[in-house]
């Protein structure tokens, strides 16, 4: 235990202090874990590689955590992977449960940071030679897996599949990269958008706008009225937290955790499509899921627990193949490079002590997360009561800034906001659904880059069902996941009849 | 029989044109469900809003014209002017701070039903002290590049 | 209000934030070049090498001129538009070979630099530019590899096309054409992107071989030939003098003299005549060609100072880089020559 001595105060305080200003940064819309970590990675040269490593895993945890705040609030994902905490997040703060929401989404996410931390410690090589099982084609097939929630979370199934294909195609403009092996071409639009949409339109933008600006829009329409938060408050006493919602979630809990690790732990695959697997998975295997997307406390612990597991996942490849699982740990990469470390295959056996500091941290950033989360949330949750004559300008501006920040300044992402929040209004208008399109949008271009390198590589079809067992697998999970979402759509279409009161989509 | 199903399955991806092979899958898929939702839910809902039981989106509703529309030009306003105010000041965050602390003012008052001596400077110290706030912080102190 | 909660909030942590940072405010200064810079790259990674090189530099220079100087890793096409709208000098870039090779294999959204913009002082190399093969693979030398193809055999190696990643294979397959006409074809691109696809192509077995650079795959090369990740190198495409620089100790356990094996003359692919190919990936400035020539002046200087100082040839060699400064003209010069080298061997396998 030599790295003990490693440890100081100043360590822990740094860690502490890095969940914090994640958080912060989680917390507004369009600031991302990934930005802090890239803001304070220059502080690492100062502080040295293991104290820098604390601040920035610090940073990493709280930065994921707090992305659950503006998207339970104010329906915004304050960062891609807490886009699922939107769908049952906002509709229990609306009813006045906003403060529970958080509470279940800080307690999921603890535990899901946690389990994802004891995964990494104990099973980092052994996963890492696992994860490199996975190919093109099987990481097409969890794609199309994640994909295939959008059938089952649409309230009418035909125009969800319409609006998630309509999102894949908006993913696709720009070029099929040439960092993704594409040939660098651009497609799907005139020569006179080339400037701008070269590299198509960026996810961050598009979340926010679609979410945040189109919201703002919808309300404008309404004449922004406030009596819609007194009445929110006042709901908010009735309904109290307590550990019992919990009662019959383990097995939720605990499988949401190992997906987020897992999908986490895929390069390339990572970020967003771990907590819409975990909601998916949740949605598919739960007796009592008929009620998630309208305010069940089992969506947010699907897709919290799984989205704070994406950081033991995103590290495993990280320290055990060089190669980092998202784009915060690519961030990170930076930090050990900057010290002259190098991450690889063999980092864990050649840095022990420095591996020893790094779960260290993780580990106590969790739990810095959880208490400065847990007892702040009922001021947290205030946020609702700030009047929208204020609150309203001041999202916008957020918006703004996390626009034009998150690719290092381009002007272009901020008037992504505004073409996606007009888009994002015009949608729910005449009666498309967002949720599904926005998940096409984020899976859309690695669905491409995976399936079309699959080909390229097998030049035939037949390779989806037969390169691996893996494939099998993942092919029964789709199977299982299509036909469970028509029963579920059957059933309430008949619960529909049966009532009869219920309108129509209006398309 | 075994073969036919292999030359069916078969693909063959020129690596020139290989940005358009999966748009071109998804364009079809698109076509197919657009065709199958305007038969089955639009032209039904048109001969409903033809029939006067339901009203067409947007142009059959009631809106606050003036905030809705208002919103959308503070907005276009703000995003162009920033860009062009900073680029009087390059890389500074100016352009941002200044026409945010404008734009919040306008977007405040355009929201604000009554408006109350209270309420006003409320909003005036509100639309001064949250960009300042933001472009010390993020500006100054973590160095990010802001227009 | 509320709203005063959050900003309590905010306000602590902007407290501890200033004590942590210190604050770093610079007036402008005396030169042609005032005001806040801002330094784009041609890269939308801060992990990598690209922003890594980029902010030491720029730290010097930001120090030397009393300037405040960022860099933003914006990527190759905001890069160019962004650098393409200013002309006062706030806007830099620092890009590397990328620049011109894409422009040479005639990807979407590169245009002659050359012609475009002013070329400014090259500032180092990073030597990592490899190719590797599976520890297991029947390969032994890069010689190998090109006598299996002219002997028919097909190999394939995995690189991301049209640029860094691809002139070391068009070279090769230019060596073929050389030594085995018409065999050329054997040698198979698989277009793939990161490194972490190239690694699972060869984990896979879709390729034979697989480009790749010393600082990610030297821990790849230290694995147990029974673990399917382990990998070996054939090549490195620098020049033997560059490698020469880098430090006695190499990178990781792998030291300097080691990597010399893979370097020319020890492995040489042959561009027609006796002369040998090598790459080095060399980082440098690009400016807006309206930008006061006053301000490419000043920084020449300024750079030619730092480097005569010495201590930034540390750091660079600490994060394996090589220091390799030059000023503009010189630079244009050499890269421009460079460049119409890598024209020929593109050309001659089209």
């Amino acid at each position: 235990m030599e790295f003990l001595s490693l440890l100081d105060v100043s360590f822990f305080l740094l860690a502490g202090f890095g969940a914090l200003v994640g958080i912060i940064f989680g917390a507004i819309p369009g600031m991302t874990a990934t930005m802090a970590v890239a803001v304070c990675l220059p502080l690492t040269y100062a502080l040295g590689l293991h104290h820098g490593l604390a601040l920035l895993l610090g940073l990493y945890v709280g930065g994921i955590s707090g992305g659950m705040v503006p998207a339970v609030l104010l329906n915004i994902p304050g960062t891609p992977s807490s886009i699922t905490t939107t769908f049952d997040g906002y509709p229990m703060a609306r009813k006045g449960e906003g403060e529970r929401a958080l509470r279940v989404s800080v307690i999921a996410s603890v535990i899901g940071g946690l389990i994802s931390a004891a995964v990494l410690f104990l099973f980092a090589p052994l996963l890492a030679d696992f994860s490199i099982k996975f190919s093109y084609v099987e990481k097409f097939l969890i794609i199309l897996l994640a994909l295939s929630v959008i059938a089952s979370l649409s309230s009418n199934m035909l125009v969800g599949i319409f609006s998630g294909v309509i999102g894949i195609w908006l993913s696709l403009i720009g070029t099929y990269s040439i960092s993704d092996g594409g040939n660098g071409h651009t497609r799907l639009m005139f020569d006179f958008m080339e400037p701008y949409l070269f590299e198509g339109f960026s996810l961050l933008p598009v979340l926010i706008g679609i979410f945040g600006i189109s919201t703002i829009l919808l309300e404008s329409e309404k004449g922004v009225k406030n009596e819609l938060s007194d009445e929110r408050v006042k709901l908010g006493k009735g309904s109290h937290f307590s550990f019992s919602i919990f009662k019959g979630r383990l097995t939720n809990l605990v499988r949401s955790s190992f997906i987020g690790t897992f999908v986490g732990m895929l390069p390339g695959v990572g970020g967003s499509a771990a907590s819409v697997l975990a909601y998916t998975q949740e949605k598919n295997l739960s007796r009592d899921s008929s009620e998630m997307g309208k305010g069940a406390p089992q969506g947010l612990i699907a897709s919290e627990s799984a989205n704070n597991a994406l950081t033991g996942g995103a590290l495993i490849p990280l320290l055990s193949l060089g190669i980092p699982g998202d784009s915060t740990t690519a961030v990170l990469i930076g930090a050990f490079t900057l010290q002259g470390i190098q991450v690889g295959p063999l980092f864990i056996p050649e840095n022990t002590d420095t591996w020893y500091i790094m779960m260290t941290a993780l580990v106590f950033a969790n739990f810095v997360m959880f208490f400065v989360m847990f007892y702040a949330i009922k001021h947290i949750a205030k946020v609702v009561m700030v009047p929208k004559h204020i609150l309203y300008p001041l999202i916008v501006m957020m918006c703004v800034v996390g626009g034009y920040a998150i690719n290092y300044g381009i002007m272009f992402d901020v008037w992504t906001l505004l073409i996606f929040g007009v888009l994002g209004y015009l949608i729910q208008k005449i009666g498309l659904e967002v949720a599904p399109l926005i998940i096409g949008f984020i899976l859309g271009s690695q669905a491409e880059v995976y399936f079309v390198k699959s080909l390229e590589s097998a030049g035939t079809l037949s390779i989806f069902f037969t390169k691996s067992p893996i494939a099998v697998v993942l092919w029964l999970l789709i199977v299982a996941s299509v036909v469970f979402s028509i029963v579920l759509s059957l059933k309430s279409r008949a619960k529909r009849r049966q009532n009869s009161s219920a309108d129509p989509d209006p398309v | 029989m075994e073969s036919g199903l292999t030359s069916l399955l078969s693909v063959s991806i020129d690596f020139e044109t290989s940005h358009l092979f999966f748009p071109r899958i998804i364009h079809w898929i698109m076509a197919v469900l657009f065709v199958i939702i305007l038969a089955t839910k639009t032209i039904p809902f048109l001969a409903a809003v033809k029939r006067g039981e339901r009203t067409l989106p947007i142009l059959g509703e009631s809106m606050d014209g003036f905030r809705f529309f208002g919103t959308l030009a503070l907005i276009v306003a703000y995003f162009y002017l920033m860009a062009v105010v900073g680029n009087l000041f390059p890389y500074t965050g100016y352009g941002f701070l200044f026409v945010s602390m404008v734009f919040v003012l306008l977007m405040s008052l355009m929201y604000m039903h009554e408006w109350t001596k209270k309420g006003v400077i409320i909003v005036v110290i509100n639309a001064i002290v949250a960009p300042s706030l933001v472009w010390f912080i993020l500006a100054k102190l973590f160095k990010i590049t802001l227009p | 209000m509320s709203m005063s909660s959050i900003y309590k909030t905010l306000g602590t942590s902007v407290l501890v934030a200033g004590m942590a940072f210190g604050s770093a405010a610079a007036m402008a200064a005396d030169g042609p070049l005032r005001g806040n810079v801002r330094v784009v790259i041609g890269s939308t990674s801060t992990g990598g090498d690209t922003y890594q090189n980029s902010s030491i530099v720029v730290d010097a220079l930001a120090e030397k001129l009393d300037l405040n100087m960022k860099v933003d890793a914006v990527g190759a096409s905001s890069a160019f538009r962004t650098l393409d709208r200013d002309s006062r000098g706030n806007t830099l870039m620092i890009f590397h070979d990328q620049s011109y090779l894409g422009y040479l294999y005639g990807v979407e959204g590169y245009e002659d630099i050359f012609e475009k913009y002013t070329i400014g002082p090259t500032v180092a190399i990073n030597p990592g530019n490899a190719y590797l093969v599976p520890k297991d693979s029947p390969y032994q030398t890069l010689g190998d590899v090109i006598e299996a193809a002219g002997n028919g055999q097909e190999v394939r190696v995995a690189i991301q096309p049209g640029g860094v990643s691809e002139i070391g294979f068009s070279a090769l397959k230019n060596a073929v054409a050389i030594e085995h006409p018409g065999m050329e074809d054997n040698l198979v691109a698989v277009n793939t992107g990161s490194q972490a696809d190239k690694n699972q192509q060869l984990f896979d077995d879709q390729a034979d071989m697989i480009n790749g650079t010393v600082q990610a795959n030297e821990q790849y090369t230290r694995l147990p030939a029974d673990d399917q990740k382990a990998m070996r190198f054939l090549w490195l495409t620098a020049r033997n003098s560059t490698i020469e620089q880098a430090p006695e100790e190499g990178l990781g356990q792998t030291t300097r003299e080691q990597l010399l094996e893979y370097v020319e003359p020890n492995v040489s692919v042959t561009m027609g005549g006796d002369e040998n190919f090598t790459f080095d990936k060399e980082f440098f400035f690009l400016y807006n060609k309206d930008m006061d020539p006053a301000i490419v002046e000043q920084i020449d200087e300024a750079l030619s100072e730092i480097y005569a100082e010495g201590d930034i040839q540390e750091t660079q060699k600490n994060s394996f880089f090589i220091p390799n400064f030059k000023p503009s003209d010189e630079a244009s010069e050499y890269l421009a020559e460079k460049m119409s080298r890598y024209e020929g061997i593109i050309d001659n396998i089209k």
